[in-house]
């Protein structure tokens, strides 16, 4: 019996590591693909002449990209509205989250409710009114037009994440300090945020990372240069009809990096927060 | 001494009762839940409000409009709604969203519950596999998508590349203008970008699952085949449903994989509900009206799912 037992482990393992090697193998080609790409000359991406390893790797396409597009503007524009949309659902949401976590009053369920209801509503529901409704407010091609537009996204999920963390903060410590002479603002700031240091990270990683991917709203939003961030500039290198892989291979992994870095820091953490909610899939 | 104490204790308080001053008055309503409660909450309701019940109501509005942007909506009744449904292209659109969630779910779902079973034995370096095996979900979309576009390139993309050299195909295959090949081909990508988000999820549900129960049932001389069935299983299945109803509501409605890949063509043998959506309201003719209409008229089935998951993420929450 036992030992029927340990040749069927043996052969699950044996079985384990085959899948394992297909799915790096599935996992790791595409991102060989575009980095190799990325270093390539033209000669060898295209023809005859293509090459799977490149025999003579060059940073020229990540020069061009500099040279030739506004991508350094592309850059700017997502660092900027992903920093303001992280600030401002961060503050929106600590407030929110502390207010159903710990106070009491009536409507507070009805609210919870709305918040992870609203969460869920995906945009591309809501981008033809929200065109509409930007164009009204003349917030189409600004940053802050999209800073705002990512609230709708950000907050209900951010302050949902924060409201289950800040419950499992005890209530006596909040208690203690509040005889300490605490209000209910200087104990959120020195006792419950403080403890919910892991919850702040997932919350920062998601608005940040959400803000620095999302393509609808800037899509839709933008027509100019002036406010179009990463995702939209790179579709509209593509779109443009003439298709420099090198180059373009080049921006994406420009692009793809700080979000896959932040992921790769956070992780431990954002695994946690994820599977409490989950962003995209 | 006690006399004293009890005059300046007794003094502050009339007078603080005929004129409170401005901070006082700040300071008595934040120790009032009720006040304190709609002060913190107004910013994020304002959101709610703001940008997505408005919108979201207003969407309903136009789709009763013949309506272009910038210009007020005229009035048509159920006009849009008639035209899209005796459109053919609407009825292809509803089955292509239908079949590209439908696989795309269950091939992601598949192959997440393969890699979290797979992650959860122990091995060498496993922590390693595990955060290579996570990076697609962490790259955005469209970076993903353009990367794609450019693996199934007809001239020169690695997929042909590698084909050709291999002998086994004399010529190139267009895997994303294929009539044929299309859907499949946008169905790989989305696959590649959302499986690492189901085995998140089950690998989370499998560490969660006391080691105990599979000693006991070795014990009692269960299969392994027994114990996935009767312990693993029924211990996923509330993680089962949630990631897979989350899931389905955003892989119905992301737009970027079919807009970059194949903008729903060949001959909207790829057109989604999003992209369709997009098309009519943004795309030269500007019919907003129609163009909720489309979203709309798969609220009904996403409603469900949403108030299912909220209900179950609130609970999760202790609310």
């Amino acid at each position: 019996m036992a030992r029927k037992m340990t040749t069927q482990r043996r052969a699950l393992k044996g079985l384990g590591n085959g899948v394992l090697v297909v799915m790096i193998l599935w996992t790791a080609i595409p991102f060989y693909w575009m980095i190799v790409t990325s270093l390539k000359y033209d000669k060898e991406i295209y023809g005859y002449e293509a090459t799977l390893i490149p025999q003579r790797p060059t940073m020229a396409n990540y020069a061009t990209v500099f040279r030739e597009t506004p991508y350094l503007l592309y850059l700017r524009n997502s660092v900027a509205v992903a920093v303001g949309s992280t600030i401002l659902s961060m503050i929106i949401a600590v407030l929110g989250a502390y207010a159903i976590a710990r106070l009491n009053f009536p409507g507070r369920a009805l609210l919870a409710r709305s918040l992870v209801f609203t969460y869920l509503v995906p945009t591309s529901l809501l981008f033809i009114p929200m065109f509409a409704l930007m164009s009204m407010l003349r917030l189409t091609d600004s940053l802050h037009g999209l800073i705002i537009a990512y609230l709708g996204f950000d907050v209900p999920f951010c302050t949902w994440l924060l409201m289950g963390y800040f419950k499992s903060v005890p209530v006596e410590l909040e208690e203690a300090a509040r005889v300490d002479g605490c209000n209910r603002v200087t104990a959120l700031l020195r006792v419950v945020l403080p403890m919910s240091l892991p919850a702040l990270v997932v919350v920062t990683f998601f608005s940040f990372t959400h803000a620095w991917n999302e393509f609808l709203y800037a899509y839709v939003f933008t027509s100019t240069t002036s406010a179009r961030t990463v995702t939209t500039g790179l579709v509209n290198f593509m779109s443009q009809d003439v298709f420099f892989w090198g180059p373009l291979m080049a921006s994406t992994v420009m692009s793809a990096l700080p979000p896959v870095l932040m992921f790769l820091v956070f992780q431990r953490w954002v695994v946690k927060g994820l599977t409490l909610g989950g962003v995209k899939g | 001494m006690a006399i004293s104490t009890s005059t300046t204790v007794s003094l502050p308080i009339p007078s603080s009762r005929r004129e409170m001053g401005w901070g006082e008055r700040v300071q008595r309503a934040l120790t009032h839940d009720r006040t304190l409660g709609y002060l913190f909450l107004f910013p994020a309701i304002l959101v709610i409000v703001g940008l997505v019940a408005y919108p979201f109501a207003s969407a309903i509005v136009m789709t009763f409009q013949a309506k272009t942007a910038g210009a007020p909506g005229r009035y048509i009744g159920l006009e849009n709604y008639r035209e899209l449904f005796s459109s053919e292209q609407f009825l292809r659109t509803v089955m292509n969203t239908v079949v590209y969630t439908a696989v795309g779910v269950g091939v992601k779902f598949l192959l997440g519950l393969s890699m979290a079973l797979v992650l959860n034995q122990e091995r060498f370096c496993n922590n390693l596999f595990r955060s290579f095996l996570l990076v697609p979900w962490a790259i955005p979309t469209v970076m993903s998508a353009l990367n794609w576009r450019w693996i199934f390139d007809d001239a020169s993309g690695l997929i042909n590349n590698v084909l050709v050299r291999l002998n086994l195909i004399s010529e190139t295959i267009s895997w994303l203008s294929d009539p044929n090949l299309a859907m499949l081909s946008v169905i790989v990508v989305v696959v590649w970008q959302g499986t690492p988000f189901f085995t998140m999820s089950f690998l989370a549900g499998l560490q969660a699952i006391p080691k105990e129960l599979y000693e006991a049932a070795e014990i009692d001389g269960a299969s392994v085949l027994q114990q996935f069935t009767n312990i693993t299983l029924p211990r996923l299945h509330p993680i089962f449903v949630t990631a897979t109803m989350l899931s389905a509501i955003l892989t119905s409605s992301a737009i970027q994989f079919v807009l970059i890949l194949t903008n729903g063509g060949p001959a909207d043998k790829t057109m989604i509900f999003s992209v369709l959506s997009y098309h009519l309201a943004l795309g030269g003719a500007q019919r907003l009206g129609m163009g909720a209409a489309v979203s709309l008229i798969f609220f009904p089935v996403l409603v469900v799912f949403i108030v299912f998951l909220t209900r179950r993420m609130l609970r999760e929450k202790g609310e």
